[in-house]
């Protein structure tokens, strides 16, 4: 097996430091950590009282008692090859373990440190033309000890079962089917030959949605609806669906001497109002709020609360158009569109100054800083005059009428959507109806993708890697691509993209595809605000990283999280 | 006797048929499919899996046998399977059906245990403040929203006693404290618009009672008015109380949609209402069959009391 | 909502009473101070409705968003909303949407529904059964669950939400004025009237209907408050009217929810008007009855 030349992430012999400053990476590496510094930009989010970083507590951690949630997500279905949902996530991320993973708030160096870490893999390595990737297990990783697995070791034909599982049906069909063949040539390492050259292909299978999940019981069971069973640090001790999820230590956990919590109750509170006073009343350890004044409602109530900022790296929502048809196939009624609507004041007044002008790939990936305002391209300005003229342009001088469907995700987004439709009537004379849909209407219709008109849409909320966020989401081939674009120019890069292995010039092409993205207004992303975490004052090693908050896709990290009573 | 209960029992077979019918009909008129819902949040599922969950779910015959097939399961007691979670509908519906029935009947206790003295209270002192202060506290009972009064009383617990019903629902028969704990308060909420109209109902028909000859002649007989009141006046007075009340629960069921929902509490109303935002066909056709079951049987029962009461009826 | 009285067969009673019902009315208003009460804030609600555009100080659909969550000024008396309109505004062109869900969704249940129990109780026979059975299936519906259904079936919006409560109330109505029928029927002077050949029809208006009217607009008058309060429910659950139509219902159980603790006023406001509203309609109910009912009239 030839040496390979170029730097690659091998945990045992390179240091963390080191690793950063070879690939290129050393700049997020050394990012301040004092709150307020890089945020100096007047379009970029401005500090919020809270901070942003929670570093770990630098006292020993206790073993010891239990943690309660109260929940917004009932999980639809536990078989994670059947959906995305958060409400899975919530609790697999803990059963259930990943060949490689993102690091933990208490090993991280930033909130945007994405150094890959071995999960069930210690160690991996891709072949020079990045198609083919060779992972080495744990040894000695255990199944939970629960009948059919009984306690068995994790073999390396376990990984490949998954694999294939998830390539054959399912949500994660289009990421695995770019897996050619698999081999196993010892009982430890997996071998993966990919159909294309891929350099992220590591950063897809650290996707909190890619967990291993155990073979004996999809054959039993026909699926794996029933029961979930994986090498995690908690299992499952009780699932009574709408009520409660019991989640208990597993003392066999590879990561010895973790976790520290014995257990983690996750209550089923679909109001939310009564999740704020579960709190309140204590009866609940972990809220998430929306809004700066949301957070500032609780802490009056609850002075002794810790409040974190969840830090904003991108945008999750945006206007989504159905630009496959006249009108919106035309490039300049999008861009007309996107002139005609102003986020600013969207960011000023609905945000408090706290949310970000909206991006749709985190902006770590390309550049250090949060981009200002004058970086997002010509058509993300507010300029009503001029939009006026190309709307006339276009052949709609006196504007015409079209729908709007959307799904309260939370309050403020109610509140964006009608800015939206006043901006659009009062300057191109764009009359927007309204359709606020329940949950379940509102997907089925916009992931179905052939409706007409307009739609707050989204982008799937877990994803953390590069791949999964350009190629897996703007590709015209993709299956998760909801915002119905086919731009060659897009399918040119991001394929690109994934096969450039150094970071500086990743870089330069993510940068690329965001210009391009924003001059073909592809999807037109409008501002948004992470919101916020508030803990008990007695957890800790509780921080959320970007794009992983851990009480919803970053579950994962609760492993490290302690009580201090 | 006989033969009014049994013209009555079998008036009410047709009844059931008819609404079963109905609530199959607005289920499947309904857009949107249940199996989009199966999509949670996830991708999109090809045309052809779709065809195939279509096909197993028994999506894909003609209307009426699927009605037929429904209708069988019901009559056999076997509701098969949730599409969503594919678990047996018969499971979720023994854990669902207790919490229901428990929220309902203690909401129904409340309910009468305030507002029958209150109605009394306000019909013999008709026209005086404490009438006055019943009628305005019951039509303020009847004017709020379910979803206002439970958010302000679960919100106000908190901040003020920082104290709400646990969470996690326990049975009564596993844990009857925490139970008791549980349902207190959502069963308040619930009673409180029930009692509402129940005090007001009392009062009217006491009001009427009092007015008969009967009661006239018991007043120059000499008899106290407590004797008249509960002896022979509030039987009487109580025929249409009762109609209120069998009416009403159809009213309570639907509201332990809300309080369920803002409680945290997994109950039928709770099931239901997702279901039909799911489009759980399976769900939503079995809870309310069982909702119109139970309320046939109850006008069933509040017609039999009524027959009791009053022998006139039972001649008819 | 049932109301039963145990038939009786009653003697010969004159239908018309010395004096007319508005007579009555207005005698039962004029004495007792709830009904004053009640009227009074039905014509606030129907006055505020008609002359919205002239009461309401600004453009009830106009964003500000930089004055958003302000509280109660003299500029804004009931303070913004979430995206800074006028909350004073919003609430007064609410009494139309009330209103109109309220009117419309009561007239079509209640006349749709009278004329099913009018065709009932007057040629009974296997008609009345077939329709009284229909009507009992649609009874065993909770309300809130049926009303959800239709909607959900005919696309959420203010309109669709209104004919899902008229659906809901129809069986109920049918079922007051079936009763209302029959008993009318025992009357001397509709035999008569049959026995002489009278049409149908003639007997009907002539007779029968005045009889009916009273309960009907009695329970309409509480049912246009329920009505209110099914289409906020309805926006509770997601499924009811649009943004950014300012219902009374969708600012309560949206932005009033929302921003509770932040900015109460957004709940108290349009919480107060429906509050006022259904107490004026059930009062209002209340004191009809009062006025109209035959048996308490006999007390004069």
């Amino acid at each position: 097996m030839p040496t390979d030349p170029r730097p690659v992430p091998r945990r045992s012999h390179v240091s963390r430091r080191d690793f950063l400053k070879r690939t290129g990476w050393g700049a997020v590496g050394t990012i301040p950590l004092i709150a307020g510094v890089s945020r100096r930009r007047a379009s970029a989010q401005p500090a919020s009282p809270y901070p942003d970083w929670m570093p770990p507590s630098p006292k020993p951690p206790k073993r010891g008692k239990l943690i309660t949630r109260a929940s917004a997500w009932d999980p639809p279905v536990l078989d994670p090859r059947l959906t995305n949902s958060v409400g899975l996530s919530q609790f697999a991320s803990l059963t259930s373990n990943r060949l490689v993973r993102y690091p933990f708030s208490d090993e991280a160096a930033s909130t945007t440190d994405l150094t890959l870490k071995g999960d069930l893999a210690e160690s991996w390595q891709g072949s020079p033309d990045f198609r083919v990737w060779t992972f080495k297990l744990r040894k000695g990783v255990k199944w939970q000890n629960v009948a059919p697995l009984n306690g068995r070791e994790l073999v390396a034909a376990d990984i490949k079962y998954c694999y294939e599982q998830y390539a054959k049906e399912g949500v994660q069909a289009f990421t695995f089917q770019e897996i050619e063949g698999m081999e196993t040539p010892d009982k430890y390492t997996v071998r993966i030959h990919l159909k294309t050259p891929n350099t992220m292909f590591p950063q897809n299978l650290a996707e909190p949605v890619s967990i291993i999940f155990a073979r004996e019981v999809l054959e039993e069971d026909g699926d794996l609806k029933k029961r979930m069973i994986g090498t995690g640090p908690y299992t499952i001790k009780e699932h009574t669906r709408k009520v409660r999820l019991v989640l208990a230590r597993n003392p066999d956990y590879f990561d010895q001497g973790r976790p520290y919590v014995d257990e983690y109750h996750i209550l089923s509170t679909p109001d939310a109002a009564t999740r704020l006073a579960a709190f309140r009343s204590g009866q609940s350890d972990i809220l998430f709020v929306a809004s700066v004044g949301d957070a500032a409602i609780v802490k009056k109530t609850t002075p002794a609360a810790v409040i974190q900022e969840y830090k904003t790296v991108q945008t999750v929502f945006g206007l989504a158009l159905a630009q496959d048809k006249p009108p919106y196939s035309d490039v300049r009624v999008r861009r007309a569109i996107s002139m005609a609507i102003d986020r600013q004041k969207q960011v000023d007044t609905l945000y408090g100054g706290h949310g970000i002008l909206g991006w749709g790939i985190p902006y770590f990936y390309f550049q250090d800083k949060m981009p200002t305002a004058a970086q997002l391209g010509p058509y993300w300005q507010y300029k009503p005059a001029e939009a006026k003229k190309l709307l006339a342009e276009a052949g709609h001088p006196n504007g015409f009428e079209t729908t709007l469907f959307y799904y309260e995700y939370f309050p403020e987004m109610s509140s964006q959507v009608q800015l939206v439709q006043q901006d659009l009537k009062r300057n191109l004379n764009i009359e927007i109806k309204i359709s606020k849909l329940d949950y379940t209407t509102f997907y089925g219709r916009y992931a179905d993708g052939k409706w007409d008109g307009m739609a707050w849409g989204f982008k799937t909320g877990y994803a953390t890697g590069l791949d999964e966020q350009t190629y897996q989401y703007m590709h015209s081939k993709s299956t998760k691509n909801y915002w119905r674009f086919s731009d060659p120019v897009i399918d040119e890069l991001v394929t690109k993209l994934r096969q450039t292995p150094d970071r500086a010039e990743q870089r330069v092409l993510t940068k690329k595809v965001l210009d391009r993205e924003h001059d073909q207004v592809t999807r037109m992303w409008m501002p948004y605000d992470a919101g916020f975490l508030v803990w008990q004052p007695y957890l800790r090693n509780t921080g959320s990283l970007a794009l992983r908050r851990n009480d919803g896709y970053g579950a994962s990290t609760l492993a490290r999280l302690w009580i201090d009573k | 006797m006989y033969k009014y209960i049994a013209r009555r029992v079998a008036l009410s077979l047709p009844v059931l048929v008819l609404s079963s019918l109905i609530v199959f009909g607005l289920m499947r008129v309904m857009p949107g499919d249940a199996l989009t819902a199966l999509m949670g949040e996830s991708g999109n599922v090809s045309p052809k899996e779709l065809q195939k969950l279509r096909k197993d779910l028994g999506l894909d015959l003609p209307y009426y046998k699927q009605y037929l097939i429904w209708a069988w399961q019901m009559v056999s007691l076997n509701p098969g399977d949730s599409i969503f979670t594919n678990e047996p509908i018969a499971v979720a519906l023994k854990k669902s059906i207790p919490v229901t029935l428990e929220l309902a009947v203690l909401a129904l206790i409340l309910g009468l245990v305030i507002a029958i003295p209150i109605g009394v209270l306000s019909a013999t002192r008709q026209d005086t403040s404490s009438d006055y202060a019943g009628r305005v506290a019951a039509i303020t009972g009847l004017s709020m929203p379910d979803f206002w009064l439970g958010t302000l009383v679960i919100t106000f617990a908190a901040i003020w006693f920082r104290w709400i019903p646990p969470l996690g629902y326990a049975s009564l028969w596993d844990n009857p404290w925490t139970n008791l704990q549980q349902f207190l308060l959502p069963a308040a909420v619930l009673g409180f618009r029930l009692s509402a109209a129940t005090m007001r109902m009392t009062r009217s028909t006491l009001l009427e009672v009092l007015r008969e000859d009967y009661v006239r002649t018991a007043w120059a007989k000499g008899l106290g008015e407590r004797i008249i009141i509960y002896k022979h006046a509030l039987k009487n007075a109580m025929i249409p109380v009762i109609t209120l009340v069998g009416g009403q629960f159809g009213t309570l069921l639907a509201g332990t949609v809300i309080v369920e929902t803002i409680f945290a509490l997994p109950g039928m109303g709770r099931l239901t209402v997702e279901a039909i935002l799911f489009r759980d066909y399976p769900i939503v056709q079995t809870n309310v069959m069982l909702v119109a079951v139970t309320l046939v049987t109850l006008n069933l029962l509040v017609d039999l009391t009524y027959a009791w009461l009053d022998p006139r009826i039972r001649y008819q | 909502m049932a109301i039963a009285t145990a038939p009786t067969h009653r003697f010969d009673e004159p239908v018309l009473l010395p004096i007319s019902r508005g007579q009555a009315l207005w005698t039962v208003i004029k004495r007792k101070p709830l009904g004053m009460v009640s009227a009074a804030l039905i014509l606030l609600v129907v006055l505020t409705a008609i002359f919205a555009n002239v009461l309401a100080p600004y453009d009830p659909l106009s964003a500000q968003p930089e004055i958003r969550l302000a509280p109660p000024s003299w500029a804004h008396p009931f303070g913004t909303d979430d995206i800074g309109r006028d909350v004073l505004s919003r609430v007064i062109y609410g009494s139309r949407i009330s209103l109109w869900v309220g009117l419309l969704a009561v007239g079509i249940g209640t006349c749709v529904g009278m004329v099913v129990g009018l065709v009932s109780g007057y040629w009974e026979g296997r008609l009345d059964l077939v329709l009284q059975r229909l009507m009992d299936a649609m009874m065993t519906i909770p309300g809130l669950i049926l009303a959800l259904a239709i909607v959900s079936v005919l696309t959420p919006s203010t309109t669709n939400a209104m004919l899902a409560i008229a659906l809901v109330i129809i069986p109920g109505n049918s079922r007051v004025v079936r009763g209302a029928v029959l008993s009318a029927k025992q009357n001397r002077f509709v035999e008569a009237a049959q026995a002489i050949g009278c049409k149908d029809f003639r007997i009907i208006a002539t007779h029968i209907l005045p009889n009916v009217t009273a309960p009907i607009l009695i329970l309409a008058s509480i049912w246009l408050g329920n009505a209110i309060l099914i289409e906020a429910s309805l926006s509770f659950l997601g499924v009811g009217t649009q943004p950014p139509t300012p219902s009374w219902g969708l600012m309560l159980s949206s932005t009033g929810r929302a921003f509770m603790e932040q900015a109460p006023w957004l709940a108290i406001f349009p919480g107060l008007a429906i509050s006022l509203a259904v107490f004026g309609f059930n009062l209002f109910g209340d004191t009809l009855r009062d006025a109209w009912d035959p048996n308490l009239r006999r007390q004069g």
